[in-house]
């Protein structure tokens, strides 16, 4: 029996939604497999595919790591992960299957013979699972040591071998550079070790169910494309607040900041999904090349003083608990410049969205944890009503919530029930949770699921990431030779943050 | 929770939308309406199913439970409650007896969530023809489960003869996993095999139907063989030449993918309770077209797929269909016309079919 992967499987049928896409034969190759990420997020997920059984038959999940462990080791290692961390119940049966496929490499990332070993290991694992060359390569790993691996992967035809069957894919997590240059270079790197579709930058902000939903409200409906535009919409506020710290990543977070952090990656795809134009399908390049329009048409205001305001967190309050401000935490130096917290003014100079500013900000140490997009809406041009009946109405608000409680909410006004005509906002809420709760499966279930397909769409490409750096360098530049304003643990931020829109006669959202 | 006894249908419209002011701001975002058609000896198990699919798809439950149809007087008793013991969302369970048994839909109308898709379940022996149940009539999607008929293959014959658009049965639904599993393993396989077997009891309209597929897509005798287990199936092969492909369950949650000239694979195949089946006919609310292919190769019958989804009700009263002996079960015209047809098929058991729907 010929073992050629057959795209026309006379048993699938594109109408027959039942049956769920299983990826190809394959293995999951993971650099920094003991690391927090993969103990927390990759395990967990890669269990809660194995759960739902939406792993192929030959699956293997490799750990390359510098531990001296065993594959037994490792699987226990594993089985705690999936233990805490999944979001399906935990079944003996389930896992026994998996362990039998889990498997473990040592290796420091500079060690020629480890890698060695990688490859033929992989040539085992196509004898013995059937894997059929096919490997996706999971970088859990610093940046700072892609080069080496990928190098090296590059000198043990690990990355792709024209002659060798199936598929190479790599996979990166942000930050994809630290400015536009870096990110070239990455890019180069990457794009030229594998080919430029076979690699995955992971923005897990990407993997969620409302993100994704997005596009069905968007473009699947009748109702909001009509007004989506200049004529109708005001202004766009983007918000992701986290009330944590800076954790454990002192280090990193020190000479990053909250604009590398999440401005230049998670804010700007969001950005990009909400203003793009329809693509004219639903695949992975019609939606990149549509996302990639947005983001050149991304423009900085000239006063970058008063409409690029960066904050830093001072100890206060939060959640009924003290919290130490940014310069009192470990390993940050007295002196630190960096923030903690950005707010932006963009504009998208396209004709849709002209004159519509885009208001988009991120901090830590915030009252709470939430992401969501919010649409505010014109005012009506004309009020038959007497100005007090209006007094309490603002403006039409279209909130999508990416998390948590992922949903929808629209605000509008509502006559307040009783003799005299009074309106005042009103929300009307869809909950995930209500309509479909199909428990929602987690970003990176969906994204190593969508990995092994090979499906692109939820996965930005190396422009995006360019252009993304194009709008985030001149800010950084402008804020080197600032220092960031104050603000308190628990608050929303910075007073400069409110006066940015006050100058412009709008408020920030509550979120 | 509100419990009306001897009440009307109004009554209960009342109770509902009290139970939802009640409930305040949980205002659902309801996305079906889920009326389930019980016999009083299954209410528990239809309960417990139906609010294990209520909590994954929200939805407005309305369980109706026909009984004593020859009791002298009519009578409605009602339990409606929100979040209580059938689930996070609302619920109604009706007891209707005598006359008003055969006139459900007086009731179920006017409690159904606007303008949302209703799917129908019957948890109980399906009707003969959907048609004489104005519960099915006004559905969107209608469940079935031949299995619990007292002869399913007759009933599943039957179920085609009387088929359109939006049909299904729980006997597909038990498939889907073993689907999905021969079809990932059939991913790797380039060529097309010579023949294919399933084994299980020849009884099970889940074999039947698995048989009907697999002839329907691959275009192979398909023969089921009798295995050792309790009737369900137990395993399925295809053949190519001196070389097999085989899907066997090893035990109640897994089972073995064997390949010629490769290892064995042990993957998850979990046997799925009543309340998973029905979850997962209510992710889709669109018509399945693979089950009608299948189907209608099982029974020879040509072009389901293609036939109106729309149903007229036909009034059909069980108590004078008794009187007159069985004239309707032949309505199902099939039986007669498929007789010759199913024949041809290549299992044992669609004779067996034939025989019982005649």
């Amino acid at each position: 029996m010929a073992s050629t992967v057959s795209s026309t499987n006379p048993l699938r049928d594109p109408r027959d939604r039942r049956l769920p896409r299983l990826p190809d034969a394959s293995a999951l190759v993971v650099f920094g497999a003991t690391g927090d990420l993969s103990r927390k997020k990759l395990i967990p997920a890669v269990y809660d595919l194995a759960n739902r059984g939406l792993l192929p038959p030959g699956f293997v999940l490799l750990g390359f790591a510098r531990r001296d462990w065993s594959d037994e080791d490792f699987a226990v290692f594993a089985r705690e992960a999936a233990e805490k961390g999944a979001r399906t119940p935990f079944r003996e049966e389930v896992w026994d299957r998996l362990a039998g496929s889990v498997r473990f490499l040592r290796g420091a990332f500079d060690d020629d013979a480890a890698f060695d070993r990688l490859a033929s290991l992989l040539e085992e694992l196509d004898k013995s699972h059937g894997i059929g060359g096919n490997a996706a390569f999971y970088l859990s790993i610093p940046p700072s040591a892609f080069p080496v691996v990928l190098k090296q992967m590059q000198r043990t035809g690990l990355a792709s071998s024209p002659d060798a069957p199936g598929w190479r894919r790599v996979v990166i997590e942000k930050p994809f550079g630290h400015d536009l240059g870096s990110a070239r270079e990455l890019n180069a790197l990457v794009d030229d070790v594998f080919t430029p579709s076979g690699v995955y930058r992971i923005d897990h902000y990407l993997g969620k169910e409302t993100v994704q939903n997005l596009f069905a409200l968007r473009f699947a409906n009748t109702l909001f494309e009509p007004i989506w535009n200049s004529q109708f919409v005001d202004s766009v506020q983007i918000t992701m607040a986290e009330d944590v710290g800076i954790g454990t990543r002192a280090g990193f977070y020190d000479e990053t900041g909250a604009a590398r952090d999440v401005l230049q990656n998670h804010l700007l795809q969001l950005l990009a999904l909400t203003a793009m134009e329809e693509p004219v399908s639903f695949g992975a390049e019609t939606i990149r090349t549509e996302k990639l329009k947005v983001l050149r048409a991304v423009s900085l205001p000239t006063d970058l003083d008063r409409y690029a305001v960066r904050g830093q967190y001072e100890q206060g309050w939060l959640a009924g608990e003290r919290v130490r401000g940014y310069l009192d935490e470990e390993s940050i130096p007295a002196d630190s410049r960096t923030e903690t917290f950005a707010a932006v003014r963009f504009g998208v100079e396209t004709r849709r969205w002209a004159g519509v500013p885009f208001y988009l900000r991120t901090g830590k140490r915030l009252p709470r944890r939430v992401t969501e997009i919010s649409i505010v809406f014109k005012k009506a041009p004309h009020l038959p009503f007497d100005e007090t009946d209006t007094a309490e109405l603002g403006n039409n608000q279209l909130v999508i919530r990416v998390q948590p409680d992922e949903g929808v909410t629209l605000k509008f006004g509502s006559k307040v029930p009783g003799s005299a005509m009074e309106v005042r906002d009103v929300a009307m809420d869809f909950l995930f949770g209500e309509a479909f709760t199909e428990a929602l499966p987690e970003a990176y279930e969906r994204l190593i699921l969508d990995v092994l397909l090979g499906d692109a769409t939820l996965f930005p490409n190396n422009a995006e990431v360019e252009e993304s750096w194009r709008i985030i360098d001149p800010l950084e530049e402008h804020w080197a030779t600032t220092t960031p304003h104050r603000y308190r643990a628990g608050t929303w931020g910075p007073a400069a943050a409110d006066e940015m829109l006050a100058a412009d006669g709008r408020r920030w959202r509550r979120p | 929770m509100t419990t009306l006894w001897d009440t009307s249908g109004s009554e209960v419209v009342k109770a509902l939308s009290a139970e939802r002011r009640a409930a305040g701001a949980l205002a659902f975002g309801l996305a079906l309406t889920l009326v389930v058609v019980v016999d009083e000896q299954n209410v528990a198990a239809a309960e417990g199913a139906a609010t294990l699919a209520s909590s994954a798809h929200p939805c407005r439950l309305l369980i109706v439970v026909r009984r004593q149809i020859d009791a002298p007087h009519p009578r409605l008793d009602a339990e409606v409650s929100i979040g209580g013991r059938l689930g996070p969302g609302e619920a109604v369970v009706m007891r209707m007896s005598g006359r008003l048994a055969l006139h459900a839909e007086s009731v179920v109308l006017p409690l159904l969530a606007p303008d949302a898709p209703v799917v129908t379940w019957w948890h109980d022996e399906p009707p003969t023809r959907i048609a004489y149940d104005p519960l099915g009539v006004f559905a969107d999607r209608r469940v079935t489960d031949v299995a619990l008929a007292p002869d399913p293959l007759a009933a599943l014959y039957q179920r085609a003869a009387d088929f359109a658009p939006g049909d299904t049965d729980l006997a597909w639904t038990r498939l889907s996993p073993w689907r999905t599993l021969l079809a990932a393993a059939f991913d790797a396989v380039s060529e097309r095999p010579d023949t294919a077997v399933v084994t299980a009891g020849r009884a099970n309209p889940s074999a039947q139907l698995f048989a009907g597929w697999l002839r329907n897509r691959l275009a192979v005798p398909v023969t089921i063989e009798e295995g050792s287990g309790r009737g369900t199936i137990s395993a399925v092969t295809l053949r190519f030449g001196a070389d097999r492909l085989a899907v066997t369950r090893t035990d109640s949650r897994s089972a073995t993918i064997s390949r010629s000239g490769f290892p064995d694979r042990v993957l998850p195949l979990a046997e799925r309770g009543l309340g998973d089946l029905l979850a997962e006919e209510l992710r889709r609310l669109d018509d399945d077209v693979v089950f009608a292919e299948a189907l209608g190769t099982w029974s020879s019958l040509p072009n389901l797929a293609s036939r109106s989804e729309h149903r007229e009700h036909i009034w059909h009263d069980p108590m004078t269909a008794q009187a007159h002996g069985s004239s309707d079960v032949t309505v199902g015209a099939g039986a007669s016309t498929g007789g010759s047809a199913v024949g041809s098929g290549s299992g044992a058991g669609e004779t067996e079919a034939a025989g019982g729907g005649a």
